[in-house]
């Protein structure tokens, strides 16, 4: 006790010398300035950062409110003209509503049932709306979907304005919302009917609506896959169908590295290694236990000095995928990235371009080597198909494009929709100003389906 | 005397000094704090990048795959910045790692590329996790499709 009495007496003593103590209480007093400095910004991020969880709630409170006298606008209106308005609204708040969703501090799983509620409103306007704009009114069924999806709307609403009423102040802190949203949101999903959205999607089968992501190649919901043709097949035999994909003379070995329990296209998945390649690269591919069929290849190696053009390449993805059993492809997109080639191939039948079946092959642009390959739109619709003959002429569909266009060139093809059905269109190739542009015309209808405009650039043909 | 009491007050002053650096936090991080305008590619390799860097081709080309694949489902946001920066979606969001600059000619710009050109290794899974460290209860009630590397893959 007493040492320790002497040892602070004794840095007292030292301290007051030379004004130590003085210089210690002034670094004492700048880390705890620096303390409250830090405090407060932190303070200040959170606000900012509740300003913006704040904004995203009271937008979406505002766009649901508006879903919902849409919704009711349409149930309510009787001509065809005011309900595709009215529906085209209700779509587009929806997506805002939605947007808005997306950003709030609530996890995922609470808010997957009211996301995809809002999609399925949004889905389901645009696709009534088209319909309407063709002058055909709403039948009963879709009145039904509309009432229920109306019904949840209302459900929700007053869910959300609860919740806005019940936080105190007006002003809502994050941890309130991510906590009372949590609850209003987990009983939104508990009271929503599962059954409403199945049926929903069912009514979406016959929507001859065409929303594209890309040049026709993602277009896959979920459905029975047409090309999965032939029988199951044994590890070992994937192991030998492999090799023979690659040729048994460049490969050191074929692992079986896992299986793909995926409900649509159950697969093997192997590991590739090839002769005189470092060990860091290899392929890795899966392949359909029912036919064997490669749903997808990539490998990843360093691509040296190009010695191919794109023709060149297109060309020999076209005998690849001959020798492979693929017959009847055309090739009808590409990128060119990275010292290689990734090409679009097409089934042809009939002189018909069917561009739901695809397949995408990565040539790498030294040797000629094919180092990625992509088939699971062909593996998901190919099919032989009943092609009708046009119901309109070409030149009739030649007169449905802008008088000031030029038109390059005139095909047919099968297009695919967003909802897994296809039509059978007339291609028209053109030019208007210096854009580049592909018309679809229904050959059957006369209808025009969809409009994409090429946007060329070195690296390749790009659809918007 | 004075010599010696000088040279202590610099090391004391210097202890400070360091213990001062320590506090401020992010200090190492302010070089990479900048965020940039990204498309989507960029923010795709970015993401891929703090999320599967240290994983196989088909692991990284997989988290592209799980990105692109919730834009088109109806139950995540409907674009690539919506869906990487919905909050607590990817933990490399929140912990500032998509801000890390990227080398163009890096793998998962590559990956990135391929899984915008359509290459799906996991079966059109929604979610991904590490079977080793997630404790969640929901994630593991998902349908496992795929183990990809040090991932689960699934709906």
């Amino acid at each position: 006790m007493g040492k320790i009495r002497r040892k602070l007496l004794d840095w007292k003593r030292r301290l007051s010398d030379r004004h130590m103590y003085s210089v210690v209480v002034l670094l004492i007093a700048i880390v705890a300035g620096w303390g409250i400095f830090q405090y407060k910004r932190a303070a200040d991020l959170r606000q900012e950062l509740d300003n913006q969880y704040n904004r995203a709630f009271y937008e979406m409170i505002g766009y649901v409110q508006n879903v919902e006298v849409l919704l009711m606008k349409s149930l309510v209106s009787s001509t065809p003209e005011m309900t595709a308005e009215t529906l085209q609204q209700a779509w587009h708040q929806a997506n805002l509503a939605q947007t808005n969703l997306g950003q709030l501090p609530i996890t995922q799983d609470v808010l997957a049932n009211t996301s995809k509620f809002l999609s399925q409103v949004g889905d389901f306007s645009l696709a009534l709306d088209r319909q309407n704009i063709n002058g055909e009114v709403v039948n009963e069924e879709q009145y039904k979907n509309l009432e229920n999806l109306h019904q949840y709307a209302v459900s929700l609403q007053d869910g959300l304005n609860n919740l806005q009423a019940s936080i105190s102040g007006g002003r809502i802190r994050w941890n309130e919302l991510a906590d009372k949203g949590t609850q209003l949101f987990q009983k939104q999903s508990e009271n929503l009917n599962v059954q409403m959205f199945s049926d929903i999607d069912q009514s979406f089968q016959e929507f001859p609506t065409l929303i594209y992501d890309g040049p026709f190649s993602d277009h896959m919901t979920s459905m029975e896959p047409k090309g999965l043709t032939g029988e199951d097949i044994s590890v070992e035999d994937a192991q030998k169908r492999l090799t023979d994909f690659f040729g048994a003379d460049r490969i050191v070995s074929v692992e079986h590295a896992g299986d793909i329990q995926a409900d649509t296209l159950p697969a093997y998945n192997f590991k590739i290694k090839f002769k005189d390649r470092p060990e860091d690269e290899f392929a890795t591919a899966d392949i359909t236990k029912k036919g064997g069929h490669v749903i997808w290849m990539l490998y990843n190696r360093d691509i040296g000095q190009e010695a191919l053009d794109v023709e060149k390449a297109k060309k020999t993805g076209l005998e690849f995928l001959q020798s492979k059993g693929y017959t009847s492809m055309k090739d009808t997109y590409y990128i060119k990235e990275d010292s290689t080639a990734t090409i679009n191939y097409a089934y042809e039948q009939d002189g018909v371009v069917v561009y739901p079946d695809l397949i995408k092959v990565k040539i790498a642009l030294d040797t000629g080597e094919v180092v990625g390959f992509e088939s699971k739109g062909f593996i998901m619709s190919h099919t032989k198909r009943e092609i009708p003959a046009p119901g309109i002429t070409e030149e009739s569909a030649r007169g449905k494009i802008m008088k000031n266009a030029d038109i390059g060139s005139v095909g047919l093809a099968i297009i695919p929709t967003k909802f897994g059905t296809e039509i059978f269109c007339y291609e028209l190739k053109g030019k208007l100003g210096d854009k580049d542009f592909i018309v679809y015309i229904n050959a059957v209808t006369g209808k025009e389906e969809q409009v994409l405009i090429i946007i060329n650039t070195p690296e390749g043909i790009l659809t918007m | 005397m004075s010599e010696m009491k000088s040279r202590k007050v610099i090391i004391l002053l210097s202890v400070y000094a360091l213990f001062f650096s320590l506090l401020i936090p992010g200090i190492f991080n302010f070089a990479f704090a900048q965020s940039q305008r990204a498309s989507d590619e960029q923010l795709i390799a970015r993401a891929i990048n703090g999320e599967a860097r240290g994983e196989s081709y088909e692991g990284q080309v997989a988290v592209g795959a799980v990105i692109l694949n919730r834009v088109e489902s109806p139950d995540f946001p409907n674009t690539v910045a919506g869906v990487i920066y919905q909050p607590g979606a990817f933990t490399a969001v929140s912990d500032g790692q998509i801000n890390v600059p990227i080398d163009p000619n890096s793998t998962v710009v590559k990956a990135a590329r391929d899984a915008l050109n359509g290459w799906d290794p996991t079966g059109g899974s929604l979610f991904y996790w590490n079977p080793a460290t997630a404790t969640s209860k929901w994630i593991w009630s998902r349908q496992i499709i795929k183990a990809i590397g040090k991932h689960n893959f699934g709906k």
